[in-house]
């Protein structure tokens, strides 16, 4: 049997069948959206005060001016990592790609977080009394 | 005819059709609103406006931007028409009445007005007299903005009219007297909390389960945000450098409200010494022994007038009264010690920075 007779032997409620089926798969792409979580971003901040925010899904190299130069911030593959920086110790270049988590560059003062939009708002405070 | 032969099954098909389609389309319709209902994703709206001589933020979770956006306004005139009756500068405000007729008659007030001032008398009490609404006619005398410091003989002679017992309250008859003439009642220190509360009383009226009202540094929330997680509040540094939201210490919040008083508000410096609005009603003078004094309990109302009356306390005396009341309390003292109530340790998170 061709396509063609296939189609035609069809009646109205296999068709009807057809198109409810299409639309709950289609409804379940949706529902797969809306809850699973999105992507993680990278997080950049210099002296607590945020300067970049970046999809970790695009490749990229950055560069932050710290209080005592500037810090190179890689992103390839969905990992971070710092590649330059004008710190003494380097212990922030030492620490190599990260996938989640964070980098500190204390005698700069660059902070890398990568993590969910969600973290980053739950590290800012709602409201200042004083 | 073959037709005719079969006129029964055919139909009999049609009708089971029927009944399938209606079936798989009552499956997916219930799909469909059950992932309507978790579609439903709750925001947080925030709007600001300025308000009783400050910057009020009100932020709501809600499903909804109309309804948001509805309470929130509905909020701000709840605070707005507080406003207009303790407005220590407008003529007519129920304040002023009062303060106007000081001496001569009583004044009938408002539920709201009567209400505040039932709990200014309740604070003073509680404090010994170190929150005191009547400072009013000593505080008339500093001028923060000019930057000027009274004269001694003028703050001694406007102390005798400072005492919160000769404030009168009949809540029968509704009205207000202060016994002598030359008083004035300020409710400078406790009708922002006041405002608070009402403004989280109002957005409740209006089916809002959760958000945060500041008014200025006092601060109420309720509810939770949609991460399931509780406000986060962070308590600013005294001695912060420059204008910067320093923060030295977070802590988070639900059900509760949270304000700090500080030498850094209304000041100004004269002859190397911090001349502030925190004034001592046994003196006259601005209180010494604090820096920042922040209080947390239910009532914001309570916050605003305990971290005034704290602060005037003392680091010692402050903490002792905050633990007799069952309320906690973060203070740093004129040294830069933070003292801190028993409970409140673990709750409160301290930056290592400050």
């Amino acid at each position: 049997m061709n396509l063609k007779g296939l189609l035609n032997s069809t009646t109205i409620a296999d068709r009807i069948l057809l198109f409810i089926l299409i639309l709950l798969s289609l409804s379940g792409i949706i529902f797969i959206k809306e809850v699973l979580p999105k992507g993680h971003i990278v997080w950049i901040e210099v002296n607590g005060h945020p300067v970049y925010l970046l999809p970790i899904e695009k490749d990229r190299i950055v560069s932050v001016n710290g209080s005592e130069g500037n810090t190179i911030v890689e992103i390839k593959n969905h990992k971070v990592r710092i590649t330059e920086s004008p710190c003494d110790n380097k212990l922030c270049i030492q620490q190599g790609w990260i996938e989640k988590g964070s980098i500190v560059c204390l005698p700069n003062r660059v902070v890398v977080i990568v993590g969910t939009p969600e973290d980053e708002l739950n590290k800012r405070v709602d409201a200042i009394t004083g | 005819m073959k037709n005719k032969f079969n006129v029964h099954p055919p139909q009999r098909t049609k009708f089971n059709v029927l009944i399938f389609i209606f079936l798989l389309f009552t499956v997916h319709y219930s799909l469909f609103t059950l992932y309507g209902c978790a579609s439903q994703k709750e925001n947080v709206y925030r709007k600001s406006k300025i308000l009783m001589d400050t910057l009020v933020t009100i932020t709501v979770v809600s499903s909804s931007k109309d309804s948001a956006e509805k309470a929130i306004d509905t909020a701000f005139s709840e605070i707005e028409k507080l406003e207009k009756l303790f407005n220590f500068f407008s003529p007519e405000s129920e304040l002023s009445l009062i303060n106007k007729n000081a001496g001569i008659s009583e004044v009938k007030v408002s539920q709201d007005t009567l209400d505040i001032l039932d709990k200014t008398l309740y604070v003073s009490e509680k404090t010994e007299g170190a929150f005191d609404a009547t400072i009013g006619p000593v505080i008339t005398l500093y001028d923060f903005y000019k930057k000027v410091k009274p004269e001694d003989s003028s703050i001694k002679k406007k102390l005798s009219l400072v005492n919160y017992r000769y404030l009168m309250i009949d809540r029968n008859k509704s009205t207000a007297f202060l016994k002598k003439r030359g008083m004035h009642i300020d409710l400078g220190g406790i009708s922002k909390g006041y405002a608070a509360d009402k403004a989280v009383e109002t957005l409740k009226r209006n089916r809002i389960h959760s958000g945060l009202v500041s008014v200025a540094g006092d601060i109420k929330a309720f509810g939770l945000k949609p991460d399931g997680r509780p406000w986060k509040i962070g308590i600013r540094n005294p001695r912060a450098k420059g204008q910067e939201d320093d923060i030295m210490a977070t802590i988070e919040l639900t059900d509760t409200a949270i304000s700090t008083s500080g030498d850094y508000e209304r000041s100004f410096i004269n002859d190397g010494k911090r001349y502030h609005h925190l004034l001592n009603p046994r003196t006259g003078y601005p209180a010494e022994g604090c820096q920042s004094v922040s209080i947390i309990t239910k009532e914001c109302a309570f916050t605003d007038a305990f971290a005034t009356g704290i602060f005037i306390l003392g680091p010692e005396k402050g903490i002792k009264t905050l633990e007799k009341m069952g309320f906690d309390g973060v203070i740093v003292d004129s040294q830069g010690k933070v003292h801190t109530t028993p409970h409140i340790r673990g709750k409160v998170e301290f930056k290592r920075s400050s």
